[in-house]
């Protein structure tokens, strides 16, 4: 174990560690732009060099290893005066685009150069490089070579996690620009963590393309429903509107996401969001809404109609044993139906799920321990009730469903607008067995109703006030794992 | 964390203590204007705004009525970068960007300010990173000089159409958009 002194502390590092990380893990941060603790280390861009004694040189911190009784400076005049020249090089021919960039607010350039730099440039406007800019360089991104420092993360990225390699540094000295190979697209599935590891505005999101300016977003921590890996995510959202969805990079699942999983978003506002219930063809107010649906169950009981429910692999823990408590105790079916075990396997070696439900782990669970029947075997019914997406894939009528949905259909006679768990909390096991919930980020519309009030307020009409303890002792039944 | 600062007051002296002497000197002021305005109604140093106006002195004339400045091909040189409405401690514009085929590639769709809310600070003016919005137009908004209607709500809401304009023999400067028009509007003339 080499011992070292950064700054005048003495640090105990690790075997073969490097000089940045044993500062970043006791508190003191070096600047950086090439070095990324996901990628391969490159040591070009020199923003994070030290002076180590008995080196004559400044040595950069994030490929010097440290060796036993090594004394770094990170702070010194040297140092700060090599910071101060590097910033100079890196802005020789920056555009400063600032007003138009939407880096703005993220930009490693803007932070060092208020804390490090603050030096006049010394080149006249008309001698600066020019590159391309505004480049449509794939389906989610814009490239602005005269952004770009050169940091080659973007290149590592692609060569490293997608292993696609479509990116390289084309021509040479101040003239060389990120480019891409010819006849190819910037297309991979998880184009847009480009844009996240970017350090400056050169690649920026076509789909947050001047939406808002990041300073304003407030983030709230959630995780991502469109694949069984159940990758953690921050949702970021400001005056009720979501603007976008970054990683939040664990140790556990996930350090990138992929580009579906960012624009799964778009469900809580895009044209076809249900915000009103529909009953019998008519558009309702949420309470109409769920007295109407109380009548036709009620209709539906007294006769003596097959009522069928569906659980969902993408609705959440409680949701889905709401859902069975109200078919069971209060509707009195059998006809209760789960969809049979998916194979969940990560597809590409990265992140994407083979299994696209992120709650089948939890369902096949509650399948078994109640006895549910699977999908294929509901031959017929007389009402069904289930989630939008599974109704979807099975041959039931269409007028004999009441759909559970986000999203409008003119084909269906009933639909209940629910929130989505961008709007409500909900509980999920991912493929690991992790146990995780979502968190609201923003208030859904007045008339749409989260499937666990729903089934409670219809239990309520029809007379029974069930315990939150009686629906939440599924989870003492469940299986699962919790990361601490 | 809020910061104060103690100010020490002057103590009173005998005479200012005994009141008296003060609220004559007081009613003597008072008194001087009733006459002034009684005899010599020329002398008033009060307007009938908004029917009469005076020139505001000095810079005072650059805290008016914003404008967003155009360039020579009528423009906005406005790129919507939220410096105004960020810094705005009224929060009183509403910018929403959109994506223009120019070089600049960036513009307001939609730019609003709401002058019954605004302070007149003039910090978005300050804020401004293209010289896009000023407060040159001499003309207090809602008021009878300004050229849009009179005294209602609405002339007290701004939008695109009111705020975008010319001002009579402007010089229109071809630079904007963070020098980056230098060279594709051709040679700065500001
Ligand atoms: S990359 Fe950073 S410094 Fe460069 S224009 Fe964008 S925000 Fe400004
Ligand atoms: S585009 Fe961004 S990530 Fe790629 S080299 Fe340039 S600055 Fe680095
Ligand atoms: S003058 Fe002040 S209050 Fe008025 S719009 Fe500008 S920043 Fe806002
Ligand atoms: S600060 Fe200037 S350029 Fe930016 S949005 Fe406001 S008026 Fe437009
Ligand atoms: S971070 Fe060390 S050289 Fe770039």
């Amino acid at each position: 174990m080499p011992k070292v002194i950064i700054d005048g502390k003495e640090f105990i590092a690790k075997e073969n560690e490097t000089v940045l990380n044993v500062a970043e893990r006791n508190g003191i941060y070096i600047p950086r732009y090439c070095y990324h603790p996901a990628l391969s280390i490159a040591g070009n861009c020199r923003m994070c060099l030290v002076e180590i004694e008995k080196m004559p040189k400044l040595q950069i911190a994030c490929a010097t290893t440290v060796t036993d009784g090594m004394v770094i400076h990170t702070q010194t005049e040297k140092v700060k005066k090599a910071r101060q020249d590097v910033l100079e090089f890196l802005l020789l021919n920056h555009p400063l685009d600032c007003p138009i960039c939407d880096q703005v607010g993220e930009c490693y350039l803007q932070d060092y150069y208020m804390e490090y730099g603050l030096k006049k440039s010394r080149i006249d406007l008309k001698d600066k490089n020019r590159k391309p800019k505004r480049r449509d360089i794939g389906k989610h991104l814009i490239l602005d070579n005269e952004r770009c420092i050169l940091c080659t993360r973007c290149v590592r990225f692609c060569e490293e996690v997608t292993k696609t390699s479509e990116l390289f540094i084309n021509s040479r000295g101040d003239h060389s620009f990120i480019d891409i190979k010819t006849e190819e697209k910037l297309d991979n599935d998880y184009s847009l963590n480009i844009a996240d590891i970017c350090p400056v505005g050169a690649f920026t999101s076509k789909d947050f393309r001047f939406k808002e300016r990041v300073y304003r977003l407030s983030s709230t921590s959630s995780i991502c429903l469109s694949c069984a890996t159940g990758c953690k995510i921050k949702v970021q959202h400001n005056n009720g509107k979501i603007y976008r969805i970054l990683p939040d990079p664990n140790i556990y699942t996930n350090t990138w996401i992929c580009d579906n999983g960012r624009m799964s978003y778009k469900i809580t506002a895009g044209p076809d969001r249900l915000t009103k219930s529909i009953i019998k063809s008519e558009e309702h107010h949420l309470n109409k809404a769920i007295i109407k649906l109380f009548d036709i169950l009620k209709e539906a009981k007294e006769k003596n109609l097959k009522i069928a429910i569906l659980l969902s692999d993408y609705l959440s823990i409680e949701d889905n044993f709401a859902l069975y408590y109200l078919g069971f105790e209060i509707l009195k079916t059998d006809l209760i139906y789960a969809s049979k075990e998916k194979e969940q396997k990560i597809e590409d070696g990265i992140l994407i799920n083979k299994d696209k439900t992120p709650n089948s782990n939890a369902v096949s669970q509650i399948s078994k321990l109640y006895g549910i029947k699977k999908y294929e075997d509901l031959k017929d019914c007389d009402l069904l009730i289930g989630f939008y997406d599974d109704i979807e894939k099975l041959n039931i009528p269409k007028n004999k469903s009441v759909a559970l949905s986000y999203k409008a259909d003119k084909e269906y006679d009933n639909l209940i607008a629910i929130k989505t768990y961008f709007e409500t909390e909900g509980s999920f096991i991912n493929w690991q067995y992790f146990l995780r919930k979502t968190a609201p980020s923003v208030s859904a519309p007045t008339d749409t109703i989260s499937v666990y009030d729903l089934c409670l307020k219809i239990s309520e009409l029809f007379g029974y006030y069930p315990k939150e303890k009686e629906l939440n002792k599924i989870f003492n039944e469940l299986k699962y794992k919790t990361e601490d | 964390m809020i910061r104060t600062k103690k100010i020490e007051s002057k103590p009173l002296n005998f005479f200012e203590k005994i009141y008296i002497i003060e609220v004559i000197r007081g009613f003597s002021v008072t008194l001087k204007h009733f006459f002034i305005n009684l005899f010599f109604p020329s002398k008033i140093p009060t307007i009938s705004y908004p029917e009469e106006k005076v020139l505001l002195p000095g810079n005072a004339k650059l805290k008016s009525r914003h404008r967003i400045k155009l360039r020579s091909d009528g423009t906005p040189k406005c790129v919507a970068c939220m410096m105004c409405s960020t810094i705005c401690p009224a929060d009183c514009i509403h910018i929403e960007a959109a994506e223009t085929e120019t070089p600049v590639e960036k513009y307001p769709k939609v730019f609003n300010i709401d002058i019954s809310k605004c302070v007149m600070c003039g910090l978005c003016v300050e804020a401004c990173p293209e010289d896009a919005i000023s407060m040159d137009t001499n003309e207090i908004a809602g008021g009878a000089y300004s050229r849009f209607s009179n005294f209602q709500k609405d002339g007290l809401f701004l939008t695109k159409n009111e705020l975008f304009i010319k001002l009579k023999d402007e010089k229109i400067s071809k630079l904007g958009a963070a020098n980056r028009l230098e060279n594709e509007y051709g040679e700065r003339n500001d």
